[in-house]
């Protein structure tokens, strides 16, 4: 088997590994583990420039209830769930539809189609800020919740095609055929057949889009100014203080905004993993 | 119950011709079979009998209605695919049941039918299983039953028993040919395997290259092979090609003269060859004489490079005096071997003569 089990190899190796693993993995966790360590640090710790150095007191839920007295922080994360539902929504069921169209049906533009959806993943979303803002504006749906889903769904939806296409075209093509050959409609083989055995990649990538969606920062500050729609990713800034920053309180309200995404990922772990290897391999 | 005829029929994809002009007739409520090398086209054929393939040009008929509109689901077949296409996520009883419900049969007759084909394939304890919990032959019954409750005119079926083990696949097979015996509908079959071919067909259908080389019975294709390609497909072992001369040709009577310096006469009927023409003999293993006789007409000597001692029979590959190799089957106490000298002859009798250039029969049918 390649790479070789670890428990295979030499002891020197494994014990190397022993060492370094728990090393590498507190590196890689490094920033996570400031951010949680300053989420409980008292005030006058960042006053007195105790950034990185144990805390002086653990002001867990100080610190915590604050954000949720002194911000909305509540409503944010609504928002946050009314913008990224719908767009997972939108964006995975448009994107069953138009990966079943291209995996299944020959026709002559079929493949620039297909590149057109994939190219668009290669175009720096940051160009496109002016005039997306622009074209909110002018279809009078800037700082509106609904204009966030769609763009999101715009743009998500290419990458998901690109998924859904190459997972389709991984079944059984014999499948289809045969459901043809038994006189079954188009529409009733895409829901009977081809749906449920979607399913696997269906949830993979729900999991994966609700993640890139619940942790947009950049289109949720172009598209939205008011705090009836900003979502929490954007909505934390309120906490900057009008003086000072309270990076404590930052800190926590980061780690709330994080949870949801997080425990998505713990309870949908299976499917995120398999999303993230069913893109790669069924290229 | 329906016919199918092919005219002229043609598949090309894109400037690849793929099937180059297909004339067949398959009579209502007959086994054919289709045979061939890979990548000959026999799916493609099939595929195009089915409508999963169009027809680039010619006509196709079934039950004789003309079917190039015609829906797949309209053509009255059914077909089974090599891989068994089962729907993964369906119980076996959804699975026969699918195709039946979504266009519409009512609830009592989709299960009527169910019942009748799960009787029929012996699928009754298997009805609640995914395909996944099944062995091989039995996701194979289960897409021929799923076929069956179709009540189609014709099946077609492409390799059905090539992903099973040899004892299943004899299993198999019989089981096939009771179901034609009960049903009697026409049966459409693709298959790598001469044996399936010999025992279960009516007709034959040999293609190679994209058009068809011989139409007949298992019996005919092998004792009246109209070319050398049928000849060599058609039997296992191969049949034997043993370049000749003719030395002389009278009175319906050819006089060949063998590799090394041995003669045969064969009788002849028709047209004979000048003296001096090149012709191939083909003779298959089995009809190839060792032994006493043959020593005694001291036609030809074979070298033994191989001798496989299966008990039953005995093979002997040897090589002739200018190199050809022959395979030749003795019987099980045969007890020469390798690097012995094998006399051999020809019965006549069982000799065919192949024209070098083109390939065709100029003698030769055993059925006489
Ligand atoms: N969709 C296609 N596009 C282009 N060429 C194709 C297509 N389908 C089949 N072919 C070609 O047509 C030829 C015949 O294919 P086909 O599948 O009919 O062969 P076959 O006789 O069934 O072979 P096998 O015994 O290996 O199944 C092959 O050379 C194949 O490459
Ligand atoms: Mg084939």
């Amino acid at each position: 088997m390649f790479p070789t089990p670890i428990a295979r190899t030499a002891p020197w190796v494994q014990r190397i590994y022993k060492w370094l693993l728990p090393v590498a993995l507190v590196l890689w966790l490094l920033p996570l583990i400031g951010i949680a360590v300053t989420s409980i640090r008292p005030s006058s710790d960042l006053a007195a420039g105790n950034y990185f150095g144990w805390p002086s007191g653990f002001n867990f839920i100080e610190n915590y209830s604050t954000v949720f007295e002194n911000s909305n922080i509540g409503w944010y994360i609504l928002n946050s769930f009314k913008v990224t539902i719908p767009t997972v929504v939108g964006a995975v069921g448009l994107s069953c539809l138009t990966g079943y169209a291209l995996a299944v049906y020959k026709f002559r533009s079929n493949l620039i189609v297909f590149f057109m959806f994939v190219a668009g993943n290669f175009v720096p979303f940051q160009i496109l800020a002016i005039p997306v803002r622009n074209l909110t504006l002018s279809l009078g749906m800037y700082n509106t919740t609904t204009g966030l889903v769609m763009f999101h769904v715009a743009f998500q939806t290419g990458f998901c095609t690109l998924f859904m296409r190459n997972f389709i075209k991984g079944l059984p093509f014999a499948l289809i055929e045969s459901a043809r050959v038994e006189g079954v409609s188009e529409w009733k083989i895409f829901w009977h057949i081809v749906m449920p055995l979607m399913r696997p990649a269906i949830a993979a990538l729900s999991v994966l889009i609700f993640t890139f969606i619940w942790n947009d920062y950049f289109w949720a500050t172009v598209m939205a100014q008011s705090a009836d729609v900003r979502p929490v990713t954007a909505g934390m800034n309120e906490l900057k203080g009008q003086w000072k920053v309270a990076w404590e309180l930052i800190a926590a309200a980061s780690i709330i905004a994080a949870l949801p995404p997080v425990a998505m990922f713990f309870l949908m772990q299976k499917h995120f993993i398999a999303g993230l290897t069913l893109g790669a391999t069924k290229g | 119950m329906a016919t199918v005829t092919l005219r002229n029929a043609r598949k090309s994809f894109g400037s690849v011709n793929i099937i180059k002009g297909v004339d067949l007739d398959i009579a209502d409520g007959e086994f054919c079979v289709f045979v061939g090398p890979s990548g000959c086209g026999k799916s493609t054929l099939l595929r195009m009998i089915a409508g999963l393939e169009d027809i680039t040009s010619g006509s196709l008929q079934i039950g004789g209605r003309e079917m190039a509109d015609v829906e797949p689901a309209d053509r009255g077949v059914a077909m089974v695919f090599q891989s068994y296409a089962l729907y993964p996520h369906m119980t076996v009883r959804e699975n026969v049941g699918f195709g039946l419900k979504m266009t519409g049969h009512s609830k009592a007759d989709i299960e009527k039918r169910t019942e009748r084909a799960a009787s029929m394939l012996q699928l009754g304890p298997l009805m609640d299983r995914k395909p996944s919990q099944l062995s091989g032959g039995q996701r194979q019954r289960v897409a021929i039953g799923r076929a069956i409750v179709r009540e189609p005119d014709v099946f077609l079926f492409d390799e059905p028993l090539s992903n099973l083990d040899a004892a299943l696949r004899v299993q198999m097979r019989i089981e096939i040919g009771k179901l034609h015996n009960d049903l009697k509908s026409t049966m459409i079959y693709v298959t790598h395997d001469q044996v399936e071919a010999m025992t279960m067909a009516d007709k034959i259908v040999v293609l190679h290259g994209g058009i068809i080389e011989q139409v007949g019975s298992p019996l005919e294709l092998y004792h009246r092979p109209r070319n050398m390609f049928v000849a060599g497909f058609i039997g296992s072992p191969k049949m034997n090609f043993i370049p000749v001369t003719v030395q002389a040709a009278r009175d319906g009577n050819v006089m060949l003269s063998l590799p090394g310096d041995g003669r045969m006469t064969i009788p002849m009927k028709g047209d004979l060859p000048a003296a001096g023409t090149r012709l191939t003999l083909g003779c298959r293993p089995e009809h190839v004489a060792i032994g006493k006789e043959a020593a005694a007409s001291g036609a030809l000597q074979g070298t033994i490079r191989v001798a496989e001692y299966l008990g039953s029979e005995t093979m002997f590959y040897a090589s002739l005096a200018d190199g050809t190799e022959i395979a030749v089957k003795g019987d099980g106490l045969a007890a020469q071997k390798s690097g012995d000298i094998l006399p051999l002859s020809l019965p006549a009798a069982a000799c065919h003569l192949f024209d070098a250039q083109s390939n065709a029969i100029l003698n030769g049918d055993l059925t006489r």
